[in-house]
């Protein structure tokens, strides 16, 4: 089991020292290959930060074109998925900036209609529907989380992040994340308890 | 119970839906959510939370990421010229400041013997030297200008006119 746990660490390291030396050489079958696998990661904590599928997908660019000039900057110590959201977070910061200075929560488009909505899935038509609601409901509520506490959520539980990477990635204290994390599990809270019901 | 009791569980319920916990620590949040409805609806409310957020599905669209290679191809191909052009630049430049710090001595030596064959007044002498030292850099900087600045057309507007398959753009 130890040799296993120290095997995949090892065929980490070496991956993401491959990730490294590939993105110094700008290497474009590698960066191909990367945004392969992380388009639908990168694109959910964009979309979950932005709340606007259009200024989302904007941004997917954007941090790719990042990714590619700044490369060299990654020295392959850390998690690739860790560098490449906090990439994506310093693009979103951008994008704001450009557009208003005053705080994340503007991301929100005003003129955006509808909130971003979940795909549902489930094994039969009303288990279908029943999802659907949930998420519908889920979703709308979500994206009524102001965006600071939204990111945190997801990269904590769509991206399976610690505590101490969020906090790095977002360049906030460890505290800061755990309460960002409770006030937005908190403002889901309505939402939860009436899909529960 | 404290609140600093309250803080350690709702760190403690923050961590394992994701890190893991000791044992110890298992079992004092066991306990702890047990007598405290308060946090035990924390605790039900975040695993709701991650167990939804899971679930929601968020895919890029093919067309997306055909886009975004393309465009991160031709965006290399760019730096990998610019790359190129900043080398010769510096090369050339470097071989002009060379050239022309050997032959200075050879300037100097030569304009002197010039000025005093046709008599000009030897103050002249190291402007003249001065401009034929700096001779092939100036040349060099210039054809520089004139050549090393080709016509870079900025990458295309990738994004395809149709729909990328969001719903709600």
């Amino acid at each position: 089991m130890v040799a296993t746990a120290f095997s995949s660490l090892v065929a980490m390291e070496t991956e993401e020292a491959q990730i490294a030396r590939g993105l110094r050489r700008r290497d474009p079958d590698l960066l191909d290959a990367l945004i392969e696998q992380y388009q639908h990661r990168l694109l959910r904590y964009l979309l979950h930060l932005t709340g606007n599928r259009a200024t989302a997908e904007d941004l997917f660019q954007e941090t790719w074109l990042r990714v590619l000039e700044k490369g060299h900057l990654y020295d392959g110590r850390n998690r690739f998925v860790t560098w490449l959201m906090s990439i994506a977070h310093n693009v979103a910061i951008d994008h704001l900036r450009k557009r208003n200075p005053s705080s994340l929560d503007e991301m929100r488009d005003p003129e955006d209609g509808a909130p971003f909505e979940p795909e549902a899935s489930g094994p039969s038509p009303l288990d279908m529907a029943v999802a659907r609601q949930e998420h519908e409901m889920f979703g709308a509520a979500l994206s009524q989380v102001p965006p600071l506490f939204r990111e945190v959520m997801v990269l904590r539980f769509q991206e399976q992040m610690k505590l101490e990477e969020i906090a790095k990635l977002v360049k906030i204290p460890v505290a800061t994340v755990k309460t960002r994390i409770y006030r937005g599990v908190m403002a889901l809270r309505p939402a939860l308890k009436g899909s529960a019901q | 119970m404290t609140n600093h009791e309250h803080e350690r569980a709702i760190d403690l319920v923050t961590r394992r839906s994701v890190e893991e916990i000791s044992a110890g620590d298992a079992g004092w949040l066991e306990s702890h959510l047990a007598l405290c409805a308060e946090c035990a609806e924390f605790a039900g409310l975040i695993e709701s939370t991650g167990q939804l957020l899971r679930s929601m599905a968020v895919t890029a669209s093919p067309v997306l990421v055909a886009t975004t290679q393309a465009r991160v191809r031709a965006r290399a191909e760019q730096l990998r010229e610019h790359q190129a052009r900043m080398v010769l630049i510096a090369v050339s430049f470097c071989i002009g400041v060379l050239s022309s710090t050997l032959s200075a001595w050879l300037w100097w030596m030569c304009g002197s013997w010039v000025a005093e064959r046709i008599g000009l007044p030897a103050s002249y002498v190291a402007p003249g030297v001065l401009l034929f030292w700096l001779l092939p850099a100036i040349v060099i900087a210039l054809l520089m200008l004139v050549f090393a600045h080709p016509v870079v057309e900025k990458p295309a507007l990738l994004r395809p006119a149709g729909d990328w398959g969001g719903k709600d753009r």
